[in-house]
């Protein structure tokens, strides 16, 4: 006999299992960086509130923050903020001055456009962030190994 | 006439969320792209934090930030409950849940903000 379904189940099978392509990606990938960031705003609102409320725990967060993991994490976190954004911007845009790119096909094209701009919006600071964690937490300078190094 | 009707909460909570999501873009990204990519986690400190919230225009910046991002996460949080919760009743306890959530977190937020870092406590 099947499990009865559920809400919640049904929504993460339908997560799973709807085939609707680039806008079901997009909407996916709206919410999951959505919620990640709102996950991250929580805990970062209350952190840093510790400056005034409890000054001695302020420094104890902010060498979590310097560890590896969540360096990687703030890397995925700048990625998630600047996708949803963009992504946003889409909807909005879409909704406002060009309905008519609901259509299925148009929107296969602006999913991927925004992916491809929140990408190159990205990369640069990606790449930054990624050069200070090896620079900090492994003393390894990427600069150094540049044919022309400083 | 269709313009004489007064917006239910739920057209202004979704204005909210347009209006507040096209400001958060430039206000959020510059946000992040300065302190976590240029400052870097490394160099920020309580000292760091004291000096910015010592300034009015930070201060302001700041707290646009957490107004605009906080409810727009929030009421997006809310919605997210929707997909999962569809009895009326429980909806509507969820969505008290989630408003005392944001107010006691903005409350938080908001009196750090204002009283600014206190780095000479600490120990």
């Amino acid at each position: 006999m099947a499990a009865p379904s559920t809400p919640l189940k049904n929504t993460v099978k339908g997560y799973a299992t709807y085939m609707g392509r680039e806008g079901h990606y997009a909407f996916l990938l709206h919410r999951l960086t959505g919620l990640g960031v709102l996950l991250f705003l929580i805990i970062h609102i209350l952190d840093t509130s510790t400056v005034y409320f409890y000054p001695s725990l302020y420094e104890h967060a902010i060498e979590l923050y310097r560890a590896t993991p969540f360096m990687l994490g703030e890397i995925g976190l700048l990625f998630a903020v600047i996708y949803h954004g963009v992504n946003g911007l889409r909807i909005a845009v879409t909704d406002m001055w060009m309905p008519k790119r609901w259509a299925i096909a148009k929107q296969r094209v602006s999913v991927r456009v925004a992916l491809v701009v929140a990408t190159i919006l990205w990369a640069p600071g990606a790449l930054v962030m990624f050069y200070n964690m090896l620079l900090h937490n492994f003393h390894i300078d990427l600069l150094a190994y540049l044919p022309f190094g400083k | 006439m269709a313009s004489k009707i007064k917006p239910s909460f739920e057209t202004t909570a979704w204005r909210w969320m347009r209006y507040s999501g096209i400001l958060l873009i430039p206000l959020a990204w510059f946000h992040v792209y300065l302190q976590d990519v240029i400052v870097g986690v490394h160099a920020i400190n309580i000292d760091y934090v004291a000096v910015r919230l010592a300034d009015a225009g930070w201060v302001t910046y700041n707290f646009f930030l957490l107004l605009f991002a906080f409810a727009h996460g929030m009421y997006g949080l809310r919605q997210v409950m929707f997909d999962y919760v569809h009895k009326e009743r429980t909806r509507r306890i969820f969505s008290i849940l989630l408003l005392i959530v944001w107010l006691v977190i903005s409350t938080i937020g908001a009196i750090a903000l204002a009283m600014g870092a206190r780095p000479e406590l600490v120990q």
